[in-house]
């Protein structure tokens, strides 16, 4: 597996919309509401996300039928799962260490 | 209506389309520098433009995309797609990280790099001719000559965001801030333009002749003139 940590902001809560089937709208909605609209994804920055992670195969298309009307969703594989909770494992590193000497270093 | 703008910089273009919008201008078409406007409910559009890999076109990913988003795809010019939103339906960003505007602005830069390169082999090509005596080679060579500097102008503009994008991203490898000291001014551009026009004009006899005559000398002074302002201001620019 290629080197992929660390996510940038907008890859790492991508992935996290999308462990449910979601959709583009879905996903701008969902990560809103996580990060209390610090993070509103825009159009371009989302499709290219979601190209470049489909062509990584750390999510894919959901919707089997190809019902023209209905929006497309996706859907975190499981090679993208292993990609977040390697992620998960390095940020809870750096939080660990970060609050540790945080508190020593406080006068 | 039609409007006529010649806009080489993109983020000036969105401003301008989104300030018709406002007036109550939704623009419809596009066509080498004429903009199709029909009426639209004041600000009723948000417009926005983005780069594909394409010319002239766009992947079915990408529209079924942007259709998902509520988001209309106007026209497609070149490497370019105008897209818009209704503002009702919320707001229209397109990039808005680091990352992504760094990748989004590297692709207008390898366009304009592509599209220089092209100018500059097209300007030989019109020296080539001037050379060989043809007569109209001497105003296109004017007219390519602007658009270079028009697109060396962009290249620049452009590796000033990139500089400052990857600052913020602390990826400081390359400091290219040296592109805002070297700027060249727009109204070279504008007058090689302008001369490469007059040059177009032909005397042809008849009622228009003093007209034309007319126009063809006003025309050169305006250019004469704009190509000093133009070496003036790059040059106090520079020092």
């Amino acid at each position: 597996m290629e080197k992929s940590t660390p996510l940038t902001e907008a890859l790492f809560y991508i992935l996290l919309s999308v462990r449910k089937p979601n959709h583009g709208y879905g996903i701008i909605q969902e990560v809103e509401k996580l990060t209390e609209g610090r993070v509103v994804l825009g159009a371009g920055t989302l499709y290219g996300a979601i190209q470049a992670m489909t062509a990584k195969g750390w999510i894919r298309i959901y919707s089997a039928e190809t019902d023209s009307r209905k929006k497309k969703e996706y859907i975190i594989t499981d090679l993208g799962r292993k990609v977040f909770a390697e992620e998960i494992k390095r940020l809870a590193e750096l939080l660990h260490n970060g609050q540790l000497m945080w508190r020593q270093m406080e006068p | 209506m039609t409007k006529f703008r010649l806009y080489f910089d993109k983020d000036k273009e969105t401003a301008f389309l989104n300030e018709m919008s406002r007036k109550g201008y939704a623009m419809t078409g596009f066509c080498v520098g004429f903009y199709r406007f029909d009426r639209c409910l004041p600000g009723e559009y948000i417009y926005q433009i983005d780069i594909t890999e394409g010319m002239f076109r766009v992947s079915n990913d990408y529209r079924e995309f942007m259709r998902d988003m509520d988001v209309e795809i106007v026209c497609l010019w070149g490497p370019w797609v105008i897209l818009r939103k209704k503002a009702a339906q919320g707001a229209f960003e397109l990039y808005t990280d680091v990352e992504s505007s760094i990748a989004h602005y590297t692709k207008i830069k390898k366009t304009f790099q592509l599209a220089t390169v092209m100018e500059i082999i097209c300007l030989f090509l019109e020296i080539w001719g001037i050379l060989r005596g043809v007569a109209a080679a001497w105003s296109f060579a004017f007219i390519l000559g602007a658009i270079a500097i028009a697109f060396v102008r962009q290249l620049m503009r452009i590796n000033d965001i990139l500089a400052e994008l990857k600052g913020r991203t602390g990826d400081t490898g390359e400091q290219s801030y040296s592109g805002r000291k070297g700027k060249i001014s727009g109204y070279l551009a504008a007058g090689l333009f302008l001369n490469g026009v007059a040059l177009l004009i032909r005397d042809t006899g008849g009622e228009l002749a003093f007209w034309l005559g007319f126009a063809k000398g006003f025309l050169h002074v305006l250019a004469i003139l704009l190509c000093v302002a133009g070496c003036i201001f790059t040059l106090w620019r520079r020092s």
